[in-house]
């Protein structure tokens, strides 16, 4: 039941952030993230969506380019594309962005739409023993099925790894092999890697328009950086496995970061200037995605968690979501300075993640397998989706939306995960932790007594304020009575009010005679004596009279009241009325 | 408004201003249809992007217009509700050949309509399925249906196809406007209130 309403007010969220623009369920779109760029190809301010389709099985590779709603061209590819990616390689006017296709061993890059360059990976080093092999089968000394014994014997033992005709071969049934060798036996051998993936580094500039380089991750493990002019390679990087996933932060001439996932379950922190791996963060899963938000990078693994690490490789978070995730991908609002990460569920969710505040939960159709998120058009907040269906889902952020910083997500309250700034131990605060620790017994003991002793002396004054009837509330039961005395004025004459009231129920006082006693050289009181009237119960008598201050040294002095009864000496109560300094001068 | 001044607009020698907002999305074409409307002497020839707004002036047979043509891009919309209350009618244009973008003019379109200087407001809405010469653009009426046009009920509205460029079909609806503005004011008060 609360499920229910929790997840309808999620999606009247959602509907509330998010403008659906676009969905065609059958746009027949086979791609992930990592296929997915948005640039302005013609400079028209009309950004362009670049799709690497993967096709249906080995066929229908294609390489689609969508304005609005519709396909504007498309082009076909040899092979299966592992990352599009749009980039600017010169300063030439007009400043419209290539397109590179990394597919295979090779990059193909496109401008205007057009093939225009082939990039081909360095070719590795051949197993020398294979070459001798299919030397030997070029000139017919052994046949097929010999050559596929000896291949087999190379493989289990030798360190350099097969080519990929040998492996082909090896996978052949037996009719095959006649035809297979005799087809490519005269071709000379040749070993060679593929592109994993595929990312852009800015060469000297931090601008929005920046020449990029092209940084690559192969399956041999290694990472290049080529030159976007010459298609050199400026920087070649080997690593321990290999990478998955690519981000790639600063600039090539200056400084930049490489981060990559690799296929061993480790994230890779690459520096410029370094040879090896600057940090490592290892994972017990699988990495499935990974997005740098500022400084920190997200990574998504295959245990359907999300950590947030420092880009020192320090974990800061991990978030369990409620399904496996299929992509990740960056959120950018530049307009508001806001990055968050989104994440493609299985559960047909995209999540929005703010660190690891859940910021929004996008509902969608079908699966999403690619995520992409920026300028599209002319509107600079566009979401793209492609669903595993092949569907194609556009949406629209709203100029007005806004994303609350707080937890949507059920948990503990944020409070609880600020760290207090606790102050280091001190010296002296160990040492007397120590003492109390060994000497506690005596402690309490010179406490207890101490407190003894205090209440004793408490009780002590007390009587003896009683005895004498210093209190201005009377003690004796014949007489209950309060007093209390208020100054007016700010000298030197004063004004004493005293405020005498009969607290018991329904005994009037008589007789009752009120006399001060105070400094003569400093205090006049006209008139300094009193009888008071008979006190009816309950009512409040004041008594004024004037005081004098005869000094011009703004000293004060206490004055006391007595409450007495006629013919006795000891007072009923008394009060202390500490006198204001006078402010005024003297009479004089 | 002195005794000169009623005279003259009572003897119809003096036209009534009346003040227009021009609103859309960016790139929708508000700028090219003003530019459009005014006399043939004062057109410019390069249209660049509006930054901020700007106030163009032009005359029709009974009305002289005074019109705010205000910049569509996403980061200054937020400036058009500073001039609602000065505004007496609205002139939304589309970019009918940007499908994408029209749940973005639907969504800008509501905002406006909800806003409270215009709400309770029956203020006539002149809206401008414009750039109908683009191959790929959609007629008036699927325009006024993605934007359900049909749910504004307390105010007059009008859409009519347009062309920017050529200035076809802008007389046809700046004469609609003309007609409600007047109909609305049948006794030549001062519109300004």
């Amino acid at each position: 039941m609360s499920s229910s309403s929790d997840s309808s007010s999620r999606e009247g969220e959602s509907r509330s952030k998010w403008l659906d623009a676009h969905y065609d369920p059958v746009a027949g779109l086979n791609t992930l993230s990592s296929c997915i760029a948005l640039a302005d190809l013609h400079g028209d301010g009309d950004f362009k969506m670049v799709v690497g389709d993967m096709g249906h099985g080995p066929y229908n590779m294609k390489l689609k380019v969508y304005k609005g709603t519709a396909r504007m061209s498309e082009n076909a590819l040899l092979d299966l594309p592992t990352g599009v990616a749009a980039f600017l390689m010169d300063q030439n006017e007009p400043r419209t962005p290539a397109i590179a296709v990394a597919s295979g061993p090779f990059i193909y890059v496109y401008k205007n739409l057009r093939p225009y360059f082939k990039f081909t990976l360095p070719a590795m080093e051949v197993n020398a023993l294979e070459k001798e092999v299919w030397d030997q089968a070029k000139e017919d000394k052994i046949d097929p099925v010999t050559l596929k014994e000896m291949l087999e014997s190379i493989r289990d033992k030798a360190e350099i790894p097969l080519s990929v005709r040998s492996l082909r071969f090896l996978m052949l049934e037996l009719q095959e092999m006649e035809a297979f060798v005799n087809t490519y036996k005269q071709q000379p051998l040749k070993r060679q890697t593929v592109i994993t993936c595929m990312g852009t580094l800015k060469k000297n500039m931090a601008d929005e328009d920046a020449v990029c380089c092209l940084v690559i991750g192969t399956e041999s493990g290694e990472l290049f950086i080529l030159d976007p002019e010459a298609f050199t390679i400026l920087t070649r990087v080997s690593l321990s496995s290999v990478p998955t996933l690519l981000d790639v932060t600063g600039q090539y001439d200056i400084e930049y970061r490489i981060t990559v996932a690799c296929r061993n379950g480790n994230v890779y922190i690459l520096r410029r200037d370094s040879k090896r791996p600057k940090y490592c963060i290892e994972l017990s899963a699988q990495v499935v995605g990974l997005v740098r938000v500022q400084k920190n990078i997200m990574i998504g693994t295959s245990h359907e968690t999300l950590h947030g690490y420092s880009q020192k490789g320090k974990r800061l978070w991990t978030v369990t979501l409620p399904a496996s995730i299929m992509t990740m991908s960056l959120l950018e609002q530049k307009s508001r300075g806001i990055q968050a990460v989104l994440v493609g569920l299985k559960n047909m969710e995209v999540h929005l993640y703010r660190d690891k505040n859940l910021l929004s939960v996008i509902n969608t159709p079908d699966i999403v397998t690619g995520l992409c998120f920026g300028r599209y058009g002319r509107e600079d907040d566009t979401l793209i989706m492609t669903t595993q269906g092949g569907g194609l889902l556009i949406k629209i952020l709203k100029r007005t939306a806004q994303f609350e910083d707080k937890d949507t997500a059920p948990g503990p309250p944020t409070g609880q995960s600020i760290k207090l700034n606790v102050p280091k131990k001190t010296k002296l605060y160990v040492d007397q932790t120590l003492r109390e620790r060994e000497n506690a017994v005596a402690m309490h003991r010179v406490f207890q007594m101490d407190l003894y002793r205090l209440r004793l002396s408490a009780a002590r004054a007390y009587v003896k304020a009683l005895d004498a009837s210093l209190a201005p509330v009377s003690s004796t039961m014949q007489e209950p009575l309060t007093l209390n005395a208020a100054v007016q004025g700010i000298g030197p004459q004063f004004k004493l009010i005293l405020n005498l009231q009969n607290t018991s129920v329904n005994r009037p006082s008589m007789q009752l005679l009120i006399s001060f006693l105070y400094d003569e050289k400093l205090y006049k009181i006209k008139p300094a004596f009193f009888k008071v009237p008979l006190l009816v119960p309950g009512l409040n008598y004041p008594i004024e009279t004037f005081v004098e201050c005869c000094s011009d040294k703004g000293i004060s002095d206490i004055i006391k009241v007595f409450v007495l009864r006629e013919g006795k000496s000891t007072p009923l109560l008394t009060a202390h009325i500490n006198m204001p300094v006078s402010e005024g001068l003297a009479a004089a | 408004m002195g005794l000169f001044d009623k005279l003259a607009g009572w003897l119809g020698l003096k036209k009534k201003e009346v003040h227009v907002l021009c609103l859309g999305l960016d790139n929708s074409g508000k700028t090219t249809i003003i530019n459009k409307l005014k006399p043939a002497n004062a057109q410019t020839q390069d249209i660049v992007p509006t930054i901020g707004f700007s106030i163009e002036k032009f005359k029709t047979s009974s009305l002289s217009f005074t019109v705010f043509d205000m910049s569509g891009q996403g980061r200054y919309r937020n400036l058009w509700e500073h001039y609602y209350k000065e505004g007496q009618a609205i002139i939304f244009v589309i970019d009918s050949s940007d499908k994408l973008r029209m749940v973005v003019a639907k969504e800008e379109l509501e905002t406006l309509l909800n806003h409270a200087d215009i709400k309770h407001r029956r203020m006539p809405v002149l809206f401008f399925a414009n750039k109908m010469d683009l191959r790929d653009s959609l007629s008036s009426v699927k325009v006024s249906q993605l934007l359900s046009l049909e749910h504004i009920k307390d105010k007059p509205w009008h859409i009519c196809a347009s062309d920017g460029l050529t200035g076809e079909g802008l007389q046809e609806g700046v004469d609609w406007l003309q007609d409600q503005i007047t109909q609305s004011n049948p006794n030549n008060e001062d519109l300004r209130r």
